[in-house]
């Protein structure tokens, strides 16, 4: 970039980049340094370290019960919301709809809700179909929330999606169903993986939502939001940096596969 | 022999918008046909509506004595090249070239045979394992190619498919195509909408404007003997002299142009004194030279522009009446042209003549 | 590709393996099953219309749309969930309990307050960062550059909002710091204050901003700023007249989507918050909670939150005046 932009702007720009940078991760920072803290209670500076949390986290049953209860809440609304988010995203691209706009609009409106609100909702929804609290509700209720990302992603692919390759397999011999699965899915694979990884992270971050859907098995968030109010201790500490590890390597992963699927 | 297709009094409209004009036409088996008209004459309609992808508002569309009219794209025997090749991006060229045999319900051994066989006509065997976007713009044509091919098709539709290359390739995949179509016997429809390619390859050309046909024939005869004013500005460069009929008398018709007296034959019309006609006078049929011409039609011009071109040189010339004609001269000839005043000359036999249908109304 | 896997070329040849081309499509397709139930359905106008349209319509219709219109039924009843004997009837009195009452009145106030300044506070944080990566970082750098901000977004809402109370309470590093070079003597209470919560919407929801600020920008062609440079534009003048009306876009959705993401929160509140700083989601929450017969207020109260807060957007967007459309 050979522009006319003075150096003085630009230094500054770097500086505050940098400064952000810094704020963004100086709280995750500490907060897993603490983990490492070798003595009961939370507070700097932290003078021994240890690794015992780690080792006490990993035997809590509570904890390891928490991780798979959330991944498979997580792993039913991903495969829903995939599922009906893909289906709607066809439905808008498809020719001669009308209420395109309509259809859109209503796909996302469970992102312009705020999350309160939609939760709010939808327990009222699950008790007036007399549908229990627990899994089945979490799991409807992750999925409302992550189909919107979904469709939004879905739609950004079908778009860029050379609209003679349907019809040059239905001229081949396909009908709609095969034309869809052996040319518009596999040309979504990228997108919709990255989403569906989205999709995961979304459900497995939800707080608001499992607080009002959810029975009496804790999720991550509701076992971590527990232990927080319960008090202080480094084993908190622990169990959210591993959380915290694990999600980031999966997402850093996503990136790395939907990026590397675009370039090609 | 009964045509393989059959367009019957094929109307397609959108809206008001008539896209296709009352379209008879018969292709017989085994030729090259290519659809040629402007972009909007309705040649694509036509095509996608025989592919199947468009439904006509009234007609009937047979397909190897069949009725196809309402027969949905998967079910019917024809395949298409696409403009842009829609190749699937996701599957090797082999794995292109099987999609239509699998639904065909081939089994494994026999799409295997047949895709080599296909590759093989191309050369292309090297390239099976390779993705559409690793090959070149030519190849991904002969890939597009063989995929329509594959499942063996009673008509193999081709929708513009040359656009997309530069013209020494264009030029190249022509020859090609007019190869395989020879090898293989099958029937082609060709649509585009440059009208060398037609001339280069069709066994029959059908020249359509604003959804209907204007004139159909081999590439020889639309070319010397366009039927319309349309037809011979559409294909090839043209001079046409817009004259009056002095005497007409069997093949020999004197016309008034410009002022000018010349001849043509008028080819079984008889006009009247009096009436308009258009004369076709394509630029090469044009003899210039510094002394005047002994036999045929001639004028006397001056040269007002040069335009070379290569392998011949284009000469605007301006001929008595302040009209300009379009000549070509070879090379070898330019050099003797030295001088801005030339004589033009051709004979009555190599124009032909179109009634000006306007004026007969 | 000589050396690679030649395909058809080897097959020329006698043993090579064929390669696998069926996927078993065929099979299906060709099935009587297939053929009488989907393969038929295809076949048929109708048949297309229900396969394409039918659960996407359905799912809509029921679940991003049902649960608000239920909340609205439920607003508008005397009791739910229905007890036995007790008969329920159409009333406005739970949308009057909002105005009689400042103890409901407030929250909501301040809930826009918060969700306001912190929307505020976000665009001037982020606005510098997402130009940055925009415009001033190399194309070649700009993913990684991105890629760096993203980091904390991987860890949840939750853990984000743990890690704030690290940096701000009584022994955490801040006061730990500021004890340590001597500059207080006890520690600031800064945890549980207006000024944590704060710090913790904004912390939480800033990367909402990142997002949209930064593709609008990157958008802008170069060649745009370098024409008002020569020109004879100055830098401040250049980002008035030309970035910022261009990035409007990318402001107006950016600050929509923080802001109803802010109005919505409801775990930070409760954990960065004190006594002073009950917003409105906590004061909604009370009324699902124990006294179950309290839901039509709740869900009353949950739609005034939900319109004021979509017209707030709303307006927002008329005056900004981008284009309409969704917060993404």
């Amino acid at each position: 970039m050979r522009n006319m932009v003075s150096d003085a702007p630009r230094t500054t720009l770097t500086a505050f980049y940098w400064a952000f940078i810094l704020y963004l991760l100086l709280p995750l920072t500490l907060m897993m340094a603490m983990s490492f803290k070798d003595a009961n209670f939370v507070a700097f500076p932290i003078g021994d370290w240890t690794l015992d949390w780690y080792a006490k986290v990993m035997q809590d049953k509570q904890f390891l019960e928490a991780c798979l209860y959330s991944i498979m809440i997580a792993a039913g609304s991903t495969l829903a919301a995939t599922t009906l988010g893909t289906w709607i995203a066809m439905l808008i691209v498809a020719d001669g709809i009308r209420g395109r706009t309509i259809i859109f609009a209503l796909a996302c409106l469970p992102a312009v809700v705020p999350g309160m609100i939609s939760a709010i909702s939808l327990r009222i929804f699950i008790s007036t179909i007399d549908m229990p609290t627990g899994t089945m509700a979490i799991i409807l209720g992750h999925t409302v929330h992550a189909v919107p990302f979904v469709v939004v992603m879905a739609l950004t692919r079908l778009r860029s999606m050379p609209g003679n390759l349907v019809d040059a397999a239905r001229d081949l011999g396909a009908d709609g169903i095969v034309a869809f699965f052996r040319v518009t899915l596999p040309y979504l694979g990228p997108a919709l993986f990255g989403g569906m990884i989205f999709c995961v992270l979304l459900s497995i971050d939800d707080f608001v939502r499992t607080f009002f859907l959810g029975g009496y098995r804790p999720t991550l968030p509701m076992l971590i939001f527990a232990k927080v109010q319960g008090g202080m201790s480094p084993e908190i500490n622990a169990m959210a940096t591993i959380v915290l590890v694990v999600t980031a390597a999966v997402g850093l992963y996503a990136e790395f596969i939907t990026r590397r699927a675009r370039t090609r | 022999m009964e045509p393989v297709v059959q367009f019957e009094n094929i109307n397609k409209s959108y809206g008001k918008h008539v896209a296709v004009d009352n379209l008879n036409l018969s292709i017989e088996a085994g030729k090259f046909v290519t659809l040629l008209g402007p972009s909007g004459c309705g040649k694509s309609t036509s095509l996608r509506m025989l592919g199947g992808f468009e439904t006509p508002t009234s007609g009937r569309i047979m397909l190897s004595g069949k009725d196809v009219t309402r027969v949905p794209p998967n079910k019917r025997n024809v395949n298409i090249v696409f403009q842009d090749y829609a190749l699937f991006p996701h599957m090797s060229v082999a794995k292109n070239i099987a999609f239509g045999l699998e639904l065909k319900g081939f089994d494994n051994q026999r799409i295997h045979r047949r895709v080599s066989e296909l590759l093989e006509l191309v050369q292309l065997q090297d390239y099976a394992n390779r993705l559409p976007a690793e090959l070149s713009g030519g190849q991904r044509q002969r890939v597009a190619l063989m995929r329509a091919l594959a499942p063996d098709p009673d008509v193999l539709l081709l929708d513009e498919p040359l656009s997309a290359l530069d013209a020494k390739l264009r030029q190249q995949m022509q020859i090609e195509l007019k190869a395989i179509q020879e090898k293989t016997g099958k029937t082609f429809m060709f649509v585009t909408h440059d009208q060398e390619e037609a001339l280069t390859m069709s066994d029959t050309i059908v020249v359509m404007n604003k959804g209907r046909i204007e004139q159909m024939g081999d590439p020889n005869t639309l070319y010397g003997r366009p039927g319309s004013v349309f037809v011979a500005n559409f294909i090839g460069e043209t001079n046409l002299l817009r004259s009056t009929v002095i005497s007409s008398k069997g093949d020999v018709a004197a016309l008034n142009w410009n002022g000018i007296t010349i001849t043509a034959n008028p080819g079984g019309l008889d006009p009247r004194h009096g009436e308009h006609l258009y004369v076709v006078l394509r630029p090469e049929a044009i003899h210039c030279s510094a002394a005047e011409p002994v036999l045929g039609n001639r004028i006397k011009g001056k040269i007002r522009q040069r335009v070379f071109k290569g392998n011949h040189t284009s000469l605007m010339v301006e001929v008595a009446g302040g009209a300009m004609l379009n000549t070509l001269v070879h090379p070898s000839d330019v050099a003797q042209l030295s001088s801005e005043d030339i004589w033009l000359g051709w004979k009555p036999e190599t124009t032909t003549v179109i009634p000006d249908r306007h004026a007969q109304n | 590709m000589v050396n690679s896997n030649t395909l058809a070329g080897d097959a020329a040849g006698r043993g090579a393996p064929i390669p696998k081309y069926s996927t078993g499509i065929a099979q299906i397709v060709n099935s009587a099953l297939y053929r009488h139930t989907l393969g038929a359905a295809v076949e048929s106008r109708i048949g297309r219309i229900l396969l394409l349209a039918g659960v996407p319509v359905i799912w809509l219709i029921m679940l991003h749309v049902g649960p608000i219109y239920q909340m609205l039924k439920i607003s508008l009843l005397s009791h739910y969930p229905i007890q036995p004997g007790v008969e329920s009837h159409f009333t406005l009195a739970n949308y009057a309990i909002f105005f009689r009452e400042s103890l409901y009145f407030t929250p909501l106030i301040k809930s826009f307050v918060f969700a306001t300044a912190a929307t505020a506070v976000t665009l001037v944080v982020v606005y510098p960062v997402a130009y940055y990566v925009a415009k001033i970082v190399k194309p070649e750098g700009r993913s990684k550059a991105l890629l760096l901000l993203l980091v904390p977004f991987w860890a949840g809402e939750l853990i984000r909002t743990f890690s704030v109370i690290m940096l701000l309470a009584n022994r955490g590093a801040v006061n730990v710091l500021l004890r340590e070079i001597g500059l207080i003597d006890r520690p600031i209470p800064m945890l549980y204050t207006s000024f944590s919560l704060g710090f913790g919407l904004v912390y939480l929801i800033c990367l909402y901003m990142l997002l949209p600020l930064y593709s609008a920008i990157e958008k802008i062609p170069s060649q745009y700023l370098d024409a008002a440079a020569d020109l004879g534009a100055g830098p401040f003048t250049r980002f008035r007249r030309i970035i910022l009306p261009l990035s409007k876009d990318g402001i107006v959705s950016g600050c929509s989507l923080v802001f109803l993401t802010c109005i919505g929160v409801f775990a930070t509140p409760m954990l960065l918050g004190g006594p002073n700083t009950v917003l409105f989601p906590e004061t909604i929450s009370g009324f699902f909670h124990g006294a179950s017969d309290k839901w039509p207020v709740g869900a009353a109260f949950a739609l005034i939150m939900l319109v004021t807060a979509l017209i707030t957007a709303g307006i927002f967007m008329r005056l900004v005046g981008g284009k309409k459309g969704s917060a993404f």
